[in-house]
């Protein structure tokens, strides 16, 4: 009981004023779905989502690509599609307040763009971990 | 004296040129339109579902440039799946409604009045069911001018990205008072 407690209650704490209610249901299922893919899982944290997120691997198009490429570095900056050249709204909900507020839109995208990267999809732990990454980066 | 007006002159005229190219391309599109009505134009988009679905990762083109049956392949849900390399899958009532909504816009649909569109239409061998419009041979017969540089340069990427040149392609207008080619400018030949 008190654990089930503890995992509903640490998303609130860590995103508590950051995300919509709809936001946040999102980030409690993906943290549970995280302890059951992971019993050590503490918590989704910024540090990890920071490497998921600016790290380089071999994508699905069998090239070098991180979310970097198309997103930027600045997530508050416009970013640029690599494949299309199309401008893209900053990623930033500090700088662009409609981003994060879908879940419908944010798990769309986070299938497409973990395939785009990693050439998979990403664990429930990673997709956390991303989401915090790009709330909080200032 | 006479030497000073004649400068006025010119003076006034450069101003009056000035202002006209400072003019925006709106002021272009409206008068090329009236000028030329549809025959460089399609159009717009005017569907938000469609917006948010197919102009997320490109330009959003229109319905009318491409036929019926170019439509109805590019959306069948196995084309989707590996839409030149990218995922496009859509929820099956988004992806009906939208199918719906090109098809009765379509280049070559009754409803649709646009000379450009009936042009393309027409262009299109009927036995071929491009997908891509910048692959068909109209459209590289209009573009095969352009130099490399001009297309693989970061600002436009790709033949694809209409809006990079093309400053009113989303309002469907693609005549050649309103192509600015980034990094060399206006086009006219
Ligand atoms: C090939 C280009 C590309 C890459 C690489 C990419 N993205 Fe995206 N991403 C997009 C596009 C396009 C959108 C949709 C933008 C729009 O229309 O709002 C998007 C949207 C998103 C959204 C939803 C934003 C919202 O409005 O709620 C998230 C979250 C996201 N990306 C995260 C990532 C992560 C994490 C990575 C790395 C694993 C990544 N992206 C890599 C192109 C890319
Ligand atoms: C996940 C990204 C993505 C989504 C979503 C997407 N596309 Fe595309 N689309 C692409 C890419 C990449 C290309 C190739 C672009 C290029 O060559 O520059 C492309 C090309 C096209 C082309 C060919 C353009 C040309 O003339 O070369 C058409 C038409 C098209 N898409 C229509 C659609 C429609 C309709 C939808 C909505 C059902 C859609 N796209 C959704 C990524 C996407
Ligand atoms: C690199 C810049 C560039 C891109 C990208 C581009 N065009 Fe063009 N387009 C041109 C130029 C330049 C011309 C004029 C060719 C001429 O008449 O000499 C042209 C002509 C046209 C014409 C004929 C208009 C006329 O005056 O006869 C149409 C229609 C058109 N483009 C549609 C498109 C569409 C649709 C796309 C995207 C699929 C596109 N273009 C992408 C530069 C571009």
């Amino acid at each position: 009981m008190k654990k089930v407690l503890w995992l509903f209650l640490l998303p609130l704490v860590l995103f508590g004023a950051d995300l919509n209610p709809q936001m946040q249901k999102y980030m409690e299922e993906l943290a549970k779905q995280a302890k059951q893919e992971n019993p050590d899982f503490k918590g989704f944290d910024y540090k990890r989502g920071e490497k998921i997120f600016t790290s380089t691997h071999i994508g699905k198009r069998g090239k070098p690509i991180s979310c970097v490429s198309c997103h930027t570095s600045d997530l508050t900056k416009e970013g640029k599609n690599i494949n299309t050249g199309k401008v893209l709204p900053p990623l930033s909900p500090q700088a662009n307040p409609k981003s994060i507020t879908k879940v419908k839109k944010v798990k769309k995208w986070l299938k497409r763009n973990f395939k785009d990267v990693y050439n998979r999809v990403g664990t429930a732990q990673e997709k956390g971990d991303a989401i915090v990454y790009i709330v909080n980066k200032k | 004296m006479k030497k000073m007006k004649i400068f006025t002159i010119l003076a006034l005229v450069g101003v009056a040129f000035a202002t006209f190219s400072m003019a925006d391309s709106d002021e272009y599109s409206k008068k090329s339109y009236k000028k030329y009505g549809s025959k460089y134009s399609v159009a717009p988009v005017n569907n938000k579902l469609y917006e948010d679905e197919c102009a997320s990762c490109h330009f959003g083109y229109q319905p009318g440039l491409l036929p019926k049956r170019s439509w109805v392949k590019l959306m069948e849900p196995r084309e989707l799946e590996n839409h030149f390399g990218d995922d496009a899958t859509l929820e099956e009532e988004d992806r009906l409604t939208l199918l719906g909504y090109l098809t009765a816009n379509a280049a070559d649909s009754k409803y649709n009045n646009s000379r450009l569109s009936k042009e393309i239409a027409r262009e299109i061998p009927r036995g071929l069911t491009p997908i891509a419009l910048s692959q068909t041979r109209y459209f590289k017969h209009d573009h095969d001018e352009i130099p490399k540089r001009f297309i693989e340069q970061k600002e436009v990427k790709s033949i694809a990205n209409c809006a990079a040149c093309h400053t009113t392609a989303q309002k469907g207008y693609y005549g050649e008072r309103d192509i600015v080619i980034p990094n060399y400018g206006r086009w006219d030949d």
